[in-house]
């Protein structure tokens, strides 16, 4: 290289990364609703925008930490190692991870398949139709259409109904991707139900992406009865 | 402490800090896991049997069971390289508190450290009743150059192995090591998905949520101390709470409606990056854990997801199908500077950032449609496939070495947990019980 656009390199380069991000920052407000956000999360601390307002400090500074190992020694004294559950004092290597306890709690567990239940039945006898979407895609068919012209008709007919759309997804694909494939064919669901004149405060959606599988096999006929909107009559909250 | 050599070129020190900031250069650390870096050759001397008050048997396998857990471990931690002892004509087994006159061999063949030790019983204290001592020797000074004593009940006989190869680590690279760590995983239990933790080697899985629902993708807190993850109260919603391990307390920390999903602390514990769909489609936030205050990161009729923190915490890596289908993108951790990383294949998904900031690993689908494991480099030069094979792989997690990923994969049928080296060597599975193992997060080192 010669001298002169060498001197000058460190110039344009600083240029360059001093401007990239005002300008992206000016693209990311030009989306519109950054500032409205920001102003609503000021107002509304704590429950009213959702977010906890009281959990314990996570703050972490590597320097705090001091590495609980104690080095090898020529003539070692005794280290106590802890174990799981019930060790008085804090012996070494007894980490937050060791005495961790699960917290089995079978009440919940029995409420939740009761509810399960109830909403099963509650959906089998109103005779909803489910909804099946090809891979990656979450278009509502031509015979998804039918299926939920059935079932705005049911419910028009039962207007103090609420509907919940479960998206479900095959297990191809990533978990967390998944969840939000099945909002989206959720919302496809719901948004097709709407134009069907059903009104939307009586319609929810939840994703559970690939979570809560119809069949766990490995075939295409499996995949395709996972890729769903599942229309529940909801009975809980 | 750690010897480190931080890779930037010596020109952007003359731009200065504002080029640090922006570059990901910064968070690049070169140690044990550059390519020439030469495995230290080590070998066991055997974990040597005493009396106590247990069967014969049982010494046995407390012995043997002590000795290969600490095989494993010093296999695992790719620092050292193990040895074969008898081939090389050292003594094995049946050895004191001093180094064996063959051990003088060790140096004219190679052999860097000799560890050998012994493990008993102690009758009478019936909290205490286990006791290991370990020692070390060095071939290049021909003297043993320290050991350790550990004592506790027999439930900690494999801690006490890992805490061993810990300390040998630590003694020769200055890094703690990761026979101590954790995996947080969902494992399924019915229909319902909950969340265990266990040891990094499978070991001594526990659970620590009994919702009965869903509960997915834990991920570690810095400090160790708590796990956070997507839960469904209620069926209907998706929240994120956070748990404490130690006394299964919950908090829940977003509940805003709509999908809130893939929590991810950052580095500094400061920041909690995750993505919600409140406002309309999933994207991008950051909750200043001090504050409470809320800021929104990302602005597109896309989908933005699954958010992973570069080692300084000053980008983020993340998930988005804002060009079709699911590719990685970055952006500073306010939200500005955003660029596409990937570009081969129609979906890639899921990124980690390595806690040494030199690759990402991610899931790629292969032209097979095949979900498999890669790795790119955080200016996308470099790119490599570390899995092959049929099925889904899903959820890499780094070691907090940077040497090893854990990840979910169908690759044998049902969804269980592996590991492998950031190479893409020794691909080790790590559970082998129940329906379905998944979403593994690796805690930080201790």
């Amino acid at each position: 290289m010669k001298k002169i656009p060498v001197s000058y390199l460190p110039l344009i380069l600083g240029v360059i990364v001093l401007g990239m991000p005002a300008c992206s920052k000016k693209a990311v407000r030009s989306g519109g609703d950054m500032q409205a956000s920001q102003d609503e999360t000021a107002k509304g601390r704590g429950s009213k925008d959702g977010t906890g307002s009281s959990f314990p400090d996570t703050s972490f500074s590597r320097s705090d930490e001091s590495n609980n190992l104690r080095g090898l020694d020529r003539n070692p004294s005794e280290e106590r190692l802890g174990g799981h559950a019930g060790n008085a004092g804090s012996p070494v290597g007894a980490g937050h991870a060791n005495a961790m306890v699960a917290k089995a709690d079978s009440g919940a567990v029995a409420r939740q398949l009761a509810e399960i239940r109830a909403e099963q039945v509650a959906s089998v006898a109103a005779g909803l139709r489910d909804v099946f979407f090809a891979y990656d895609s979450f278009s509502v068919t031509d015979e998804g259409r039918h299926a939920l012209a059935g079932d705005a008709e049911w419910a028009r007919s039962n207007p103090n109904a609420q509907l919940k759309i479960e998206g479900h997804c095959d297990d191809r694909g990533t978990s967390a991707y998944n969840l939000v494939l099945g909002e989206k064919r959720a919302k496809a669901v719901r948004n097709y139900l709407v134009e069907l004149g059903v009104a939307p405060t009586y319609l929810s959606v939840v994703s559970y992406g690939k979570e809560r599988p119809f069949c766990t096999e490995h075939t295409e006929s499996c995949y395709s009865q996972n890729r769903r909107g599942h229309l529940v009559v909801k009975t809980g909250k | 402490m750690t010897f480190r050599v931080v890779v930037f070129v010596s020109l952007c020190v003359s731009i200065g800090v504002a080029w640090i900031i922006e570059s990901g250069a910064a968070d690049v650390f070169l140690e044990a896991t550059r390519q020439d870096f030469q495995k230290i050759p080590l070998g066991i001397a055997g974990i040597e049997n005493l009396g106590g008050s247990e069967s014969p048997e049982a010494r046995v396998k407390l012995g043997t069971r002590i000795e290969d857990v600490l095989k494993a471990d010093v296999r695992r931690s790719l620092v050292f390289a193990l040895v074969d002892l008898p081939s090389l004509g050292i003594k094995v087994g049946h050895l004191g508190a001093e180094p064996d006159p063959s051990f003088k061999q060790a140096a004219e063949n190679g052999v860097s450290v000799i560890v050998w030790g012994q493990a008993g019983m102690k009758s009478g204290n019936k909290d205490v009743d286990l006791s290991m001592d370990g020692y070390v020797y060095d071939a290049g000074s021909n003297e043993v150059v320290g050991g350790k004593r550990y004592v506790g009940s027999t439930s900690v006989a494999r801690l006490m192995a890992h805490r061993f190869a810990d300390e040998l680590v630590f003694r020769y690279t200055g890094e703690p090591g990761i026979a101590r760590t954790k995996i947080a995983y969902v494992s399924e239990l019915g229909t319902a998905r909950e969340l265990f933790v266990m040891d990094y080697d499978g070991y001594d899985p526990r659970q620590l949520t009994a919702d009965g629902f869903l509960n997915l993708m834990p991920r570690w807190s810095p400090d160790r101390r708590f796990l956070v993850f997507t839960t469904y109260r209620n069926r209907n919603t998706q929240d994120i709470d956070m748990i404490e391990l130690a006394t299964g307390k919950r908090w829940t920390l977003v509940a805003q409606g709509g999908l809130n999903i893939t929590p991810v602390l950052s580095p500094d514990g400061n920041s909690l990056a995750y993505s919600s769909s409140h406002e309309g489609n999933a994207e991008l936030y950051r909750l200043d854990t001090k504050t409470k205050a809320v800021q929104r990161l990302t602005t597109h009729a896309a989908g933005d997801l699954s958010p992973s923190w570069s080692p300084s915490g000053r980008e983020l890596v993340f998930t988005s199908d804002r060009s079709g289908g699911p590719q990685i993108f970055l952006m500073s951790a306010d939200g500005s500077n955003v660029r596409r990383l990937t570009f081969e294949g129609d979906y890639n998904a899921a990124p980690a950032w390595s806690p040494r900031g030199n690759w990402i690993a991610y899931v790629c689908r292969t032209p097979k449609k095949e979900y498999k494991l890669c790795v790119i480099t955080p200016d996308g030069q470099k790119r490599l496939q570390l899995t092959t094979g049929l099925g889904v792989d899903d959820s890499p997690s780094w070691s907090p070495d940077g040497r090893h990923l854990v990840f979910s994969s169908t690759v044998e049928g049902k969804s269980q947990i592996y590991m492998i080296d950031a190479d893409g060597k020794d691909l080790e599975r790590i559970t082998f019980t129940g329906t379905h193992n998944s979403a593994p997060s690796w805690s930080p080192a201790s």
